[in-house]
């Protein structure tokens, strides 16, 4: 994180955070530092917005079995996501579509962004952070 | 009596499996805490949390999650801290055996 | 025969490159972020079938990564011990990550 400050409007608003997700849930721990500080975000009352990009979408495959690897599942961890008031979620639709994953549930407040959507998330925030 | 080899530097548990409700009582003891029958239902209600989430609650999703099960009045910040002083969230975890809450502020 | 191990994502360029190499008297084993690949609707499962190998992936990894509800009856999802087996079966071993 930079030396990321609130906005230098002095007022109360927080400032609108976009984490961006690209990485598979295992394999690495960037999926799961994107939600570790999705999480630490909300208990600052700044829920953040979660872009799932690329390999990012393989994060929300219901049915992760942590205990097979003896690791925790990071779909159970999504599944607290509304707990935390966090409810803007943004699905890559291309990577959907490139995993075969057209057809997945996804979290009910998730909503499914092409290219320009994407765009358009981007713009629409004060702070960008990637994982 | 667990000895202190199972506990980590903060004292919460290290592994799971070895919490029982003796264990509880050991730990909430040395917090200072009698526990009775609200104090359980919380200490159970942070270990069904824990299955379904895999984490521990920081204290906005377990007043939440406490609203949703319990209902509205036990769902309330003041409800947990009347039960749990201090930090609620992470005093009750450390009793029903949880991991230490990663976002407690 | 070469048993390849494939530990990358589907749209790697290491997946790519175990691909290219794969011949159809070969073993191939899915591991680690390949395991989407086992997915039963994935593109880059009918370019697995395409090379003709026989098709495996690691149950646990399978299993961790919510794959195995959806995964492709041509993926046999085997454990250590089968892990084993099949390399004993194979004069050589590639792994690719």
């Amino acid at each position: 994180m930079a030396s990321d400050t609130p906005k230098a409007s002095g007022q109360a608003e927080p400032p609108r955070l976009l984490l961006v997700t690209r990485s598979p849930p295992y394999g690495s721990s960037l999926a799961r530092s994107a939600l570790d500080t999705a999480l630490a975000a909300a208990a600052f009352d700044m829920a953040p917005a979660l872009l799932f990009l690329d390999h990012g979408v393989l994060q929300l495959l219901p049915q992760q079995e942590g205990a097979a690897s003896e690791t925790r599942s990071h779909g159970k961890v999504l599944d607290s996501l509304p707990l935390y008031d966090i409810d803007r979620i943004y699905v890559d639709a291309a990577a959907l579509l490139h995993f075969g994953l057209q057809d997945m549930p996804l979290p009910a407040a998730a909503e499914v962004v092409d290219s320009t959507g994407i765009r358009a998330l981007l713009e629409g925030c004060d702070h960008i952070l990637s994982f | 009596m667990l000895g202190a080899d199972a506990f980590d530097t903060e004292g919460f548990l290290r592994h799971l499996k070895d919490w029982s409700p003796a264990v509880a009582e050991q730990i909430a003891s040395d917090e200072g805490i009698a526990l009775d029958e609200a104090h359980w239902e919380i200490i159970y209600l942070l270990r069904d949390y824990y299955t379904e989430f895999d984490s521990s609650p920081a204290m906005r999703p377990l007043v939440k999650y406490c609203a949703a099960k319990l209902g509205a009045d036990k769902g309330k910040s003041m409800y947990l801290l009347s039960l749990f002083p201090g930090s609620p969230a992470r005093l009750g975890s450390k009793i029903a055996g949880l991991p230490k809450p990663e976002n407690c502020l | 025969m070469i048993l390849h191990t494939l530990n990358a994502s589907p749209g790697s360029t290491a997946f790519d490159h175990c691909l290219a190499q794969v011949a159809a008297d070969d073993g191939l084993l899915l591991m680690g972020n390949a395991v989407y690949a086992a997915l039963a609707n994935a593109p880059a499962l009918a370019r697995l079938r395409a090379t003709g190998a026989r098709l495996h992936v690691l149950e646990d990894d399978a299993r961790t990564a919510g794959v195995t509800p959806q995964m492709s009856e041509d993926v046999l999802a085997i454990d250590f011990d089968a892990f084993v087996a099949l390399s004993e079966q194979h004069a050589r071993q590639v792994a690719w990550f």
